[in-house]
């Protein structure tokens, strides 16, 4: 395809430089996407398509041009001169110059156009790759006077003044990627930490030798050469942060917010020596800066340094008068993004801690923290959380932070951790306007709190994560009454509920014993949970279903000694207790709650099936109830439900009951048959395990599975291939084992899976098939005796209807394409019979039902033309649209209905506008 | 302007306002949580009930056993039960011009005021207020007069006696003004006094103000009202709601640029989202019946009910109750139910389209056609045999003192399979248990209340402005169990005005102006002279005319022409003849040219003295002061009078006269 792209590439570089219009805005990118594809992959579009270069030298010395084709062009030299050969065939041509040459495009009227502006950054972009480029980059200045109007002085450093304007250009686009750029140099350029100067010289030579742009870690591996234009750069890109960084007005600011951004780029990226010199640079500037306004960058790029060079004492200095700040909500935001990046030191971190949990001090009236009350950050903290809108974000970020606090180490506490966990559960009872508790709490930020469910969430979030902090077990009861009081108030919403669930989830495996819970608790949870399963809103019953199921889920252990326990016990009852609940869910009108009712009943079952429990007669029942929903459900998530439930009892179950055998063949027919895809899939997915326990290879994609709590109506992630190795054992009965895939029904699951109109399942269907083939049919040229043709013999009885009719249309297909290499191919008899219709072939003995062809599977598989189908299969299904040559073809069909405006074409493009 | 509290109660209020020249009476709701000190009445004989044991005082001086009665450590009265009135003493309710009545809830004790204190005006209310207020107290004579009780508990009620009982009998208070239930004969009188009216209507009241309903949002047909006159706005809400339930939504544009606003009903379960309650109401009976238990709701036969029963159409499907029957027994629940569809233009917008499609607006007409919902007046009759368990059982009372709620409590309530759901807010759920401890059925309170709560109102008060607000004490500060939820009270500024039972606020707004009338031949004749651009005035000769509240400026009749006969027999009957009327004088006298002026005529030695108000020119040589102020001009000049008649000339030429 490639070969008849280039032909078209000419012709639709003649379109482009006629300015003809374009099938679209994206076109030019896509086209630009390609050519970088291209290079990626090694071709020299210089030496490949010489036309381009025709087309850049003609646009770039158009008057006319429109802007976004300059645009275009500027990144597309950039990218053609990105390897030193192409660099030096555009110098030579001169095109180099003027293309990156401002002045040029000013002096043509298109330097204004914001897009032209953003093609020349994006260009040289591409360009700064190898040395050469630097220099140029450098040097370009004093070659050419691009700036007529401009003293000699300001040309001495090539291209570096233009970016540097450009990085405070009014369009944010332009200012933004001339940001970046500026960081690409520098990060790109800077002398590798590895090595010494002097061997860096003399690797030199033999890094051009093989791959003169770049290392693995996309740095520049030259020193030498650029040492100089380096050395230039980096004074100029220092000089000019620091003049940006010094406050000013309005404009100013602005200047300096872009150049902060740049420096957090730069700080945490580049190495010691260039980062050092370049913080010594700034570090006045950035003290400046911090005495007129904290804004986040600025946090950003001291935080950045105080990560990267945090001996330093200036730095050290910069960090505190950060956090010596007094407008409140800055102090929070800036001690979160300390504690957040993980930075601690003796003076800093215990600052942070009470930063962040001031709120709550002042909040909950605990008073935890040992403060005046005239404290100024106290008082100036207590009149913003006051308001109601401040107050809600501080708090919440106090919450949203306070995890953070608890994995410290304990030195750096102002107050013990389970001063912090009660906080937070008097902070989720004022929420819930319980206020008896408060003695001396800001009674204006409690109200601002009462009702918040944004509070509420962080609370819960909060109370979630200090789970595993050491004081936490003691506060069990504590937390259980309280979110136990969250399930019963009828006020809460949906995603209240939800994450109380969670929380509560959590703290009972933390508990690890569940008879140390008082039993009216347990009363009481179970009495809620009766009473949220029947809740108007469908939310918060599937919540509640989910829980029940997560709860199933969550093994406890009393002591290390003693085995493992199902959190179920938390309920009187215990598991017995929940069954009839989510039996009841099951009927369920929203099929939500139905789909997690189905994996809940999964989970709370899942340790029988491991036990090899015997199967009672409700269970049978249920089984049944099951394969209705497969059959009747109206919505696709509990039938996916369903073939997830057959998978888990299939994959955890320790012996193969005849129910679980009867009813995984039932799932196989019927979810095969189903109209959702993603259900296809899943009975795919089921199909595998029987594929695999046949093979008896064990699958580490199918342990997995069993293994994760899949969600009951997500899609099953895609598996690795692993294709299987024809073993010794498997040799022995390999016949036998085919024919059981095809009694179970694997075999027509996987061969009405390949035809499936949807490519997921096909795909899926179509690399079980490679692996089935791989496994059991043995190819033909080997020579396996006996065994081989035992295999051959085991048939499958195809239908003449429906799924089958697509295979045999691919049978026909491929042998119609392989006709004349007939003798070769054994199977063409079969063939020949199925396109004849006239029954089954001498050498097979099956026999054919009615309206059925018995064949060989293994002839069949080898016929089916699996490995390319595969191919086809994995690409996108949208790949044939995408294509360059489509592309291509695009591009000169709207430029041939420019030209002729009544053709047909142009009217199909105006209706496809719409 | 003064405002006369009857009733201390924040839901159930008696407000009396005389506003000008009017008396006009704001609700006449009725206490009843007075019956809760009651024995409830059985419908049919209860062995239990009538072998709780009498009640003599621990030294037996006293001996009440047939009155009192002991059920688990509390005392009831064993009598008929007595509802708490609007106090009558504080003034004479004879003198009461109007009633106006907001909602069906607030007119209960409208017999007791109509009939027993010679009231003589006229009650305004709503259609549907009228026709459900009818409907409720029919149901409450009902209830009584089915369980008739001879006797009458007095003796408890002596002081002496209250005062030795324990609580909360010796804590009730005006137990003597307690009455027993009025008959349908006095219903039907005091309801025919009502003269129905529409929303926005306005109705005038003897020409002294206008009063208008406006849309309250609470209940079908509820109403706010705007007093007004000419130059004053008097806004009195009461039971309002801006959630969207059936009624038409709250007018509250209506109620900006109030003077007073009166506010009462607000919320009295300001912690519970009516939203969460149903949903809790709904989990709760769902759960009950999925474990084969009986849910009973004690309701009043209208409001809520509507609400609930659209809730449970929805919800029934879902949770799978589709096979359990619901009952409403009523007297007047077949008539509820079908009122509530009738009353189409006072139902909110979604529900008066469906008017147009046609469909029943409320859902529960289908309920009815598929045999989900049954309706009966009691339970004798069709009831016992159609009764099918487990079922839903709507009925009232809410207090579980009378009606057949009180049957259920007695069948019911031995078992832990069955729940009783409150959802009225009117009575405290564990005063209404009392008497059926020890109970073993699980009992749910789901108050839903879907009137005004803090947020809300404080919200519509920044929005209205009112100048001055006037609200019961207990909105001042937060509720006594809450204490410390300063969000549950009312924080307005200025602060606004507390009343209790008794009070008699003198209302903080004074009346400036009132409006007259001139007639246009009156009119005609005025000759207005321009004192200063855009002000002209003129000299008004006229005979003020009022009746009716209204004033008007008539010509004065020209004097006749002198009697031939020289007798003049009634002299006091002729109209004042006036002469011409003096100039009015206007303008400022300037002090330079005025000083100027005196010099002229030989006043040199002046001394000016500068006052607050203008100047003293004493005028040493004359011994003689003249003050020249704003408004005002005074010349003290003792025995010399050519010289004030001199100065007051001089003065008079800088002057313009009208």
């Amino acid at each position: 395809m490639e070969g008849e792209c280039f032909t078209l590439l000419p012709r639709v570089c003649a379109v482009l430089a006629a300015g003809s219009s374009l099938p679209d805005d994206t076109s030019l990118e896509k086209l630009l996407d390609w050519f970088s594809e291209l290079t990626t992959a090694g071709v020299s579009l210089v030496k490949d398509c010489p036309c381009l270069l025709e087309f850049t030298s003609t646009v770039v010395n158009s008057a006319t041009s429109d802007p976004c084709i300059l645009s275009f062009t500027l990144k597309l030299v950039g990218l053609l001169a990105s390897s030193e050969d192409g660099f030096i065939v555009l110098q030579e041509s001169s095109v180099l110059d003027l293309v990156f040459n401002p002045g040029h495009w000013e002096k043509a009227g298109h330097w204004e156009d914001p897009c032209v502006r953003i093609g020349w950054i994006q260009g040289l972009r591409s360009l700064l790759q190898h040395t050469k480029a630097l220099c140029f980059f450098v040097q370009a200045g004093k070659q050419c006077k691009w700036r007529p109007h401009e003293s000699e002085e300001h040309l001495q450093h090539g291209l570096i003044e233009p970016l540097l304007q450009l990085q405070t250009d009014t369009s944010l686009f332009v200012a933004s990627a001339a940001s970046q750029i500026l960081a690409h140099i520098l990060i790109f350029y800077q002398p590798s930490p590895s090595l010494t100067h002097n061997s860096m010289e003399k690797n030199e030579a033999a890094d051009k030798s093989t791959n003169p742009s770049t290392t693995d870690d996309g740095r520049c591996p030259f020193k030498a050469e650029t040492d100089q234009s380096f050395t230039t750069v980096v004074m100029l890109i220092s000089e000019h942060l620091k003049n940006s960084l010094v406050s000013g007005g309005d404009a100013k600011l602005h200047h300096a917010q872009q150049s902060l951004r740049l420096l957090v780029l730069l700080l945490t990226r580049l190495r010691p020596p260039l980062r050092d010199s370049l913080l010594h640079a700034v570090t006045d500037a950035l003290e400046e800066l911090l005495m007129t306004d904290l804004t986040p960058p600025l946090m950003d790029v001291i935080l950045a340094a105080h990560s990267s060079s945090s001996s330093d004492v200036r730095i050290h200095r910069l960090v505190s008068s950060l956090l010596s700040t007094k407008k409140p909500t800055d102090l929070l935001h800036a001690a979160a993004a300390f504690l957040r990046r993980g930075l601690h030191d003796d003076v800093h971190t215990a600052q942070c801690a009470r930063a962040i949990l001031l709120p709550l001090h002042i909040v909950t009236g605990q008073l935890f923290l040992d403060m005046d009350p005239a404290d100024e950050d106290l008082c100036s903290m207590a009149a913003q959380l006051q308001n109601k809108s401040s107050c809600i974000s501080i708090i919440c970020t106090c919450l949203t932070n306070s995890p953070l606090i608890t994995v410290l180490d304990p030195s750096f506490l102002p107050c013990s951790l389970d001063v912090i966990i009660s906080s937070i559960l008097l902070m989720l009872r004022l929420c819930s306007g319980d206020t008896l508790s408060v003695s001396s709490g800001c009674s204006g930020a409690v109200r601002n709190v009462i009702g918040s469910s944004k509070v509420k969430k962080c609370a819960l979030e909060a109370l979630m994560s200090v789970s595993s902090s050491p004081g936490a077990k003691a506060e069990v009861i504590k937390v259980f009454t309280l979110l136990l009081k969250y399930l019963d108030d009828p006020d809460s919403d949906p995603t209240v509920f939800h994450k109380s669930y969670q929380v509560l989830v959590r703290w009972i495996s933390v508990c690890r014993d569940p008879s140390s819970i008082p039993d009216q608790l347990k009363q009481d949870l179970l009495g809620v949970v009766r009473k949220r399963v029947c809740d108007v809103r469908w939310e918060v019953r599937d919540s509640t279903v989910e829980f029940l199921g997560r709860l199933a889920a969550v093994k406890v252990h009393h002591t290390t000694d003693t085995e493992a326990q199902s959190a179920c016990e938390v309920l009187p009852g215990g598991s017995s207790s929940i069954t009839p609940v989510l039996e009841e869910a099951l009927l369920d009108p929203e099929s939500y709650v139905r789909a997690s009712a189905i994996s809940a009943l999964a989970q709370t079952q899942a340790p029988g099936w491991q036990q090899g429990a015997a199967l009672t007669q409700e269970r049978s029942e249920f089984v049944v109830r099951l394969l209705d929903v497969l059959s009747e459900d109206t919505e696709g998530f509990p039938r996916r439900a369903v073939v997830q439930y057959f998978i888990s009892w299939f994959s955890s179950s320790a012996s193969r009951s005849s129910l679980l055998r009867r009813s995984v063949r039932s799932v196989l027919s019927r979810g095969s048959a189903d109209l959702d895809w993603e259900v296809k899939v899943h009975t795919l997915e089921l199909a595998k395990l029987l594929l695999d326990e046949a093979l008896s290879a064990h699958s580490s994609s199918t342990k997995e599975l069993g293994a994760q709590c899949v969600h009951p109506y997500a899609v099953i992630p895609q598996p690795v291939y692993t294709p299987h190795t024809h073993t010794e054992n498997g040799e022995e009965d390999t016949a036998a084992l085919l024919e059981t895939l095809v009694e179970e029904g694997v075999v027509s699951v996987l061969l009405s899976g390949l035809v499936d109109c949807d490519r997921p399942v096909a795909l899926k269907a179509c690399r079980l098939l490679i692996v089935l083939r791989e496994a059991l049919c043995p190819p033909s040229h080997t020579d396996l005796g006996t065994d081989r043709e035992t295999v051959a013999k085991v048939s499958f009885l195809l239908p003449k209807s429906g799924w089958a009719l697509e295979i045999i249309k691919i049978l026909k297909t491929k042998n119609k394409a392989e006709e004349e290499n007939a003798a070769t191919l054994r199977s063409s008899n079969c063939i020949d019979e199925l396109k004849l219709g006239e029954g089954y072939n001498k050498g097979w003995d099956g026999v054919s039902g009615a309206g059925c062809e018995r064949m060989s599977v293994c002839e069949l598989l080898s016929n089916l033309g699996l490995d390319e189908r595969v191919k086809i299969l994995n690409q996108s299904s949208d790949h044939v649209q995408n294509s360059p040559l489509s592309l291509l073809q695009d591009i000169l069909s709207a430029g041939g209905a420019h030209t002729q405006p009544n053709t047909q074409l142009m009217q199909e493009v105006i209706v496809d506008c719409y | 302007m003064k405002l006369y509290c009857l009733s201390g109660h924040p839901t159930l209020p008696c407000n009396v306002l005389k506003f000008k020249s009017t008396t006009i009476m704001l609700d006449c709701a009725l206490d009843t949580t007075s019956v809760l000190n009651y024995l409830p009445l059985p419908l049919v004989h209860s062995p239990r009930l009538s072998k709780l044991p009498g009640w003599i005082s621990k030294d037996g001086t006293i001996n009440l056993e047939k009155e009192l009665k002991e059920c688990a450590g509390r005392l009831f009265v064993d009598s008929q039960p007595e509802f708490c009135l609007p106090e009558k003493e504080l003034l004479d309710l004879s003198t009461i011009d109007v009633i106006l009545i907001s909602n069906y809830h607030c007119m209960m004790a409208l017999p007791y005021i109509t009939e027993h204190t010679g009231f003589t005006g006229t009650v305004y209310a709503t259609e549907p207020t009228l026709q459900i207020g009818r409907l409720l107290m029919e149901e409450l004579v009902k209830f009584m007069e089915r369980v008739p009780k001879a006797q009458s508990a007095t003796c408890w009620k002596n002081k002496e006696i209250q005062r030795m009982l324990p609580g909360p009998l010796k804590d009730a208070v005006e137990v003597w003004t307690w009455k027993r239930c009025y008959s349908m004969q006095e219903v039907n009188s005091a309801l025919s006094k009502v003269q129905l009216v529409g929303y926005s209507q306005k109705v005038e009241l003897f020409g002294a103000v206008q009063i208008s309903p406006l849309s309250s949002g609470y209940s079908l047909g509820s109403s706010n009202w705007i007093i007004q006159s000419h130059h004053e706005k008097v806004s009195y809400v009461s039971g309002s709601s801006l959630l969207t339930t059936h009624p038409q939504p709250m007018d509250q544009s209506s109620l900006k640029n109030s003077d007073v606003l009166i506010l009462t009903g607000l919320t009295q379960m300001p912690t519970a989202n009516p939203d969460g309650m149903l949903g809790e109401f709904c989990s709760n009976l769902a759960m009950t019946i999925r474990a084969g238990g009986n849910v009973l709701v004690p309701c009043y036969s209208s409001g809520v009910i509507y609400d609930l029963l659209e809730c449970l159409y929805q919800f029934i499907d879902s949770a799978n109750l589709g096979t359990t029957p619901f009952y409403f027994i009523s007297p007047v629940a077949n008539s509820s139910l079908e009122f509530s569809q009738i009353f189409a233009e006072w139902l909110c917008h979604n529900k008066q389209t469906k008017v147009y499609l046609p469909e029943p607006p409320f859902p529960h007409a289908e309920l009815i056609q598929t045999n989900k919902l049954k309706h009966y007046p009691s339970i004798h009759g069709d009831f016992s045999s159609d009764f099918k368990q487990p079922c839903v059982v709507f009925t009232g009372h809410p207090s579980l003192r009378f009606g057949d709620v009180v049957h259920f409590m007695e069948l019911w309530g031995k078992s832990n399979l069955n729940t009783i759901i409150f959802t009225e807010p009117d009575f405290s759920y564990l005063d209404a248990l009392a008497p059926y401890q020890p109970l073993a059925m699980k009992c749910v309170y789901c108050p839903i209340d879907t009137r005004l709560n803090f947020h809300q109102v404080s919200k519509l008060l920044k929005e209205v402005q009112p100048l001055h607000v006037v609200c019961p004490d207990q909105y001042t500060q937060p509720p006594p169990s809450q204490s410390h939820r300063s969000d549950l009270m009312l924080e307005l500024q200025p602060p606004p005005m507390p009343y209790r039972r008794c009070s008699v606020l003198n209302l903080p707004f004074r009346r400036c102006y009132e409006r007259v009338y001139i007639l246009p031949e009156l009119a005609n004749s005025l000759v207005p002279s321009e004192l200063k651009p855009g002000v002209s005035v003129a000299n008004v000769s006229a005979i003020l005319h009022s009746k009716d509240n209204k004033h008007t400026l008539q010509s004065v009749p020209k004097a006749a022409p002198a009697p031939p006969s020289k007798k003049r027999k009634r002299v006091v009957e002729e109209p004042p003849v006036g002469g011409a009327p003096k100039p009015l004088l206007s303008g400022a006298v300037p002090l330079e040219p005025f000083l100027a002026t005196l010099q002229k005529h030989g006043i040199t030695e002046v001394k000016v003295e500068e006052t607050t108000d203008g100047h003293i020119l004493h005028l040493q040589a004359e011994d003689t002061l003249i003050q020249l102020e704003e408004d005002g001009t005074h010349i003290v000049c003792d025995n010399n009078e050519p010289l004030r008649t001199t100065i007051r000339d001089l003065v008079l030429r800088f002057l313009q006269k009208l």
